[in-house]
């Protein structure tokens, strides 16, 4: 009885690491799409995203009936509570992928972007995303804390992003194309508060305490 | 073990207790019953010596404990000290009183109705004829052990407790010296001498155990080396994907941490591309796949581990393969460069050919065509030259036979070589220095000095000077070359490329100045094979240095 019950955990521990790693092919795929202007990969963002909401319904449904048939207790309960959380947070992720491959399909290239450090923004949440998976995955609570504390830096990039971007709209640069930006930025930005989530749950999972932020 | 001693010994104690009881009241009952018949004999003796002498009176005044019953001759009861005489029957037919009528005296012992009490009676003829009984009634076996239940059960618990504490003691007595051998070294236990086969056979069985562990842990010693030297990745996974094994070169490649214990191997990682490579090696097909990690390329191949036909596992090899891959990519760039460079001059000789053949150059100017067909021919052989030089060097040169070659001859003879095309071009061309000699192919260091010469005045300005100065080693062994002209110099940006084949600097402009592209891809080779370093120093529009240092 408890052998299946570990290796149910296992295999939902299985199916996290794989949500994981579609969220930060997503993510990369989308940023790609917007940064490069690739059209196929915003595509593909956007299977990857249908992919993730699949994934997040058989995880869940795998989540209830563990908690209702094996009824865990202590930590094995709250790891089954945290990758409740956890699904819901990936399954933004995934939704803040899919909205960056689509104002990146309907936008024309531009050469704003190497004017705001975008890339770097890009590059820190997917960096936190990807920490985050591995925190999970290796049970490292150092990792989480420092994907926590990277949270900082996202939002000090955003504003320095909108700052400049408001600065370019004063300087008569195209209004809409800078909104289109913002916009990413800000998703960005939530991509990295998602990943600061994950981490908490992580460390939830790990030690039994929950921060808020 | 205990409960075991602790039942034996109730046995015993209980077996002991019942059957020292059953002897005591047997011997004390028998004893006691002599007893009573002794004294009421006395006491009859007695009874009938008083009613013998007071008659009635005696009887009436006599206070005694035992029942008293005078009977009359013909059996009537005349006094009965417990019941009233009229109402009691004859009692001329009781076995004691027929016996005393007979002689002087009679017992007789009877039980009673209710097998509780047993009666023992005495009678005494007097002389009269009449006969005096004495009766006293003693409690059978029976009612005596009933009454006695109280403290023999007293004795039982007190029995039980005792046999419990004594077993209790007594086992871990025995215990004891059982739970203290040393199993290790069971040689060394000084305990019973009963255990001794067993500790023979234990000691037998550790060395057993010890030798194969010894012989495990070698194995897995030596395995473990294997795999951490290898410089290829390794993970063995299980039917389910845990990890059973691994070696560093996989968490290298792979740039992630050590997975815990039994693991699956998406920790180790999580991509699409490697997923896939090992669900398909766990069902059943062997197959492998490419991982970008860190700007590397990694190979990963998967064969599925079977046993009787089922998928027990997988083994996972994981490959560096960027050099492989970029050899791959420049030999792609240099078949691509060759064809081109080839199809350049053929096309341009095939073109003006065609143009005379279909007769539509005037024939004075036909000259002028063949010296551009001779021209083109001659670029097309000197790149067909340097191919097969380069491909010689690539393949290392194994037959060609190397002497010790003077460089300072070698520097005269290109410098005489090259004189004609240096006036041409306004250059002059001087060697300086002192000769020393290098083991080497004279072929590929000719064509080394000359390829430098060439680019030093081909790529210089008119009025330049190209100088070649040959240095001996201090230590004798060895030396440098170094050719520094005063032209064009190279860009900081590509100095670093220039050594590649059919690397141009200015490559709108290469084909007035001529040369294939492949010169300083020979002369890189070329030093490989002598083991020389090729130290190229440059500055734009000031001339370039390119020195060869000899270490041998």
């Amino acid at each position: 009885m408890r052998n299946t019950f570990q290796e149910q955990l296992e295999q939902l521990n299985v199916e996290l690491i794989r949500m994981g790693a579609l969220c930060e092919e997503a993510i990369s795929d989308a940023t790609k799409a917007y940064l490069e202007g690739d059209r196929e990969l915003g595509r593909q963002a956007c299977r990857l995203e249908q992919e993730i909401d699949n994934k997040e319904r058989d995880i869940e449904s795998q989540c209830m009936k563990l908690l209702l048939r094996q009824q865990p207790v202590a930590r094995d309960l709250r790891a089954v509570s945290a990758a409740m959380r956890m699904i819901s947070d990936m399954e933004r992720i995934g939704d803040q992928a899919l909205d960056i491959a689509e104002i990146a399909r309907d936008m024309a290239p531009n050469r704003l972007g190497s004017r705001t450090p975008m890339e770097e923004m890009a590059r820190e949440a997917i960096g936190m995303v990807t920490d985050s998976v591995d925190s999970f995955v290796r049970g490292d609570l150092n990792l989480a804390h420092g994907v926590i504390a990277r949270d900082d830096k996202v939002d000090r990039l955003f504003l320095q992003v909108r700052e400049e971007l408001t600065s370019l709209i004063a300087a008569g640069e195209d209004g809409s194309v800078c909104l289109d930006m913002l916009m990413v930025a800000k998703y960005f930005e939530r991509i990295g508060d998602h990943a600061c989530n994950i981490a908490q749950w992580v460390e939830y999972a790990l030690t039994g305490q929950y921060e808020e932020d | 073990m205990t409960a075991k001693i602790f039942r034996n010994s109730m046995a015993v104690g209980i077996s002991v207790f019942l059957l020292s009881v059953a002897l005591f009241m047997g011997v004390l009952y028998q004893y006691f019953g002599g007893q009573l018949t002794d004294e009421l004999e006395n006491e009859a003796w007695l009874v009938a010596r008083g009613v013998e002498l007071q008659g009635m009176e005696y009887l009436e005044g006599l206070n005694s404990s035992s029942r008293i019953t005078w009977v009359d001759r013909d059996g009537t009861v005349l006094y009965d000290n417990m019941a009233d005489p009229s109402t009691m029957e004859n009692h001329s037919d009781r076995a004691e009183i027929q016996d005393a009528m007979r002689g002087s005296q009679g017992t007789s012992v009877r039980d009673s109705s209710t097998l509780a009490e047993k009666t023992f009676y005495v009678a005494r003829r007097l002389e009269d004829g009449t006969v005096i009984r004495l009766a006293s009634a003693q409690y059978t076996i029976v009612v005596l052990l009933l009454s006695m239940i109280q403290p023999l059960m007293i004795i039982l618990v007190a029995a039980l407790i005792l046999a419990a504490v004594l077993a209790h003691r007594l086992s871990k007595g025995i215990i004891r010296p059982i739970l203290d051998l040393d199993l290790e070294h069971p040689e060394d236990c000084d305990t019973y001498d009963e255990l001794a086969p067993l500790l023979t056979r234990i000691r037998r069985q550790n060395d057993t155990i010890r030798r194969q562990m010894d012989l495990l842990r070698q194995r897995q010693q030596e395995f473990a080396a294997l795999t951490e030297n290898m410089s290829e990745g390794f993970v063995l996974l299980d039917q389910k994907g845990h990890i059973l094994s691994h070696n560093s070169g996989a968490l290298r490649l792979l740039g992630t941490i050590a997975p815990a214990e039994e693991a699956n191997v998406l920790t180790l990682d999580r991509s699409d591309a490697f997923r896939r490579v090992v669900e398909q090696a766990l069902a059943g097909n062997r197959n492998q796949g490419r991982l970008e990690r860190g700007g590397r390329c990694i190979q990963v191949m998967a064969d599925p581990v079977s046993h009787d036909g089922q998928v027990v596992g997988a083994v996972l090899v994981l490959v560096d393969v960027t050099e492989r891959e970029q050899g791959e990519q420049m030999r792609r760039e240099f078949t691509a460069n060759v064809s081109h460079e080839l199809k350049t001059p053929l096309t341009a000789i095939s073109g003006m050919a065609e143009i005379i053949k279909n007769g539509m150059v005037e024939p004075e100017d036909i000259t002028g065509f063949a010296g551009d067909i001779y021209k083109e021919s001659q670029r097309l052989i000197a790149l067909v030259e340097d191919i097969i030089h380069l491909s010689r060097l690539d393949e290392g040169a194994p037959n060609l036979q190397r002497e010790d070659v003077d460089l300072m001859a070698l520097a005269k003879s290109a410098e005489q070589r090259l004189e004609p095309l240096a006036k041409k071009a306004g250059v002059t061309i001087m060697v300086a220095g002192a000769p020393f000699t290098v083991h080497g192919v004279r072929a590929v260091l000719d064509e080394m000095i000359y390829n430098l010469c060439d680019n030093a005045v081909k790529y210089n300005r008119p009025g330049g000077t190209v100088a070649v100065s040959v240095s001996p080693a201090p230590g004798g062994k060895g030396g440098e070359v170094t050719v520094s002209d005063t032209g064009i110099g190279i860009p900081a940006q590509d100095q670093e490329r220039v050594f590649e084949r059919f690397y141009r600097v200015d490559k709108s402009h290469s084909k007035e100045i001529g040369g294939t592209g492949l010169g300083l891809s020979i002369v890189k080779h070329g030093a490989a094979l002598h083991d020389a370093q090729v130290e190229l120093t440059s500055t734009l529009g000031q001339g370039t240095s390119v020195k060869l240092i000899f270490s041998r």
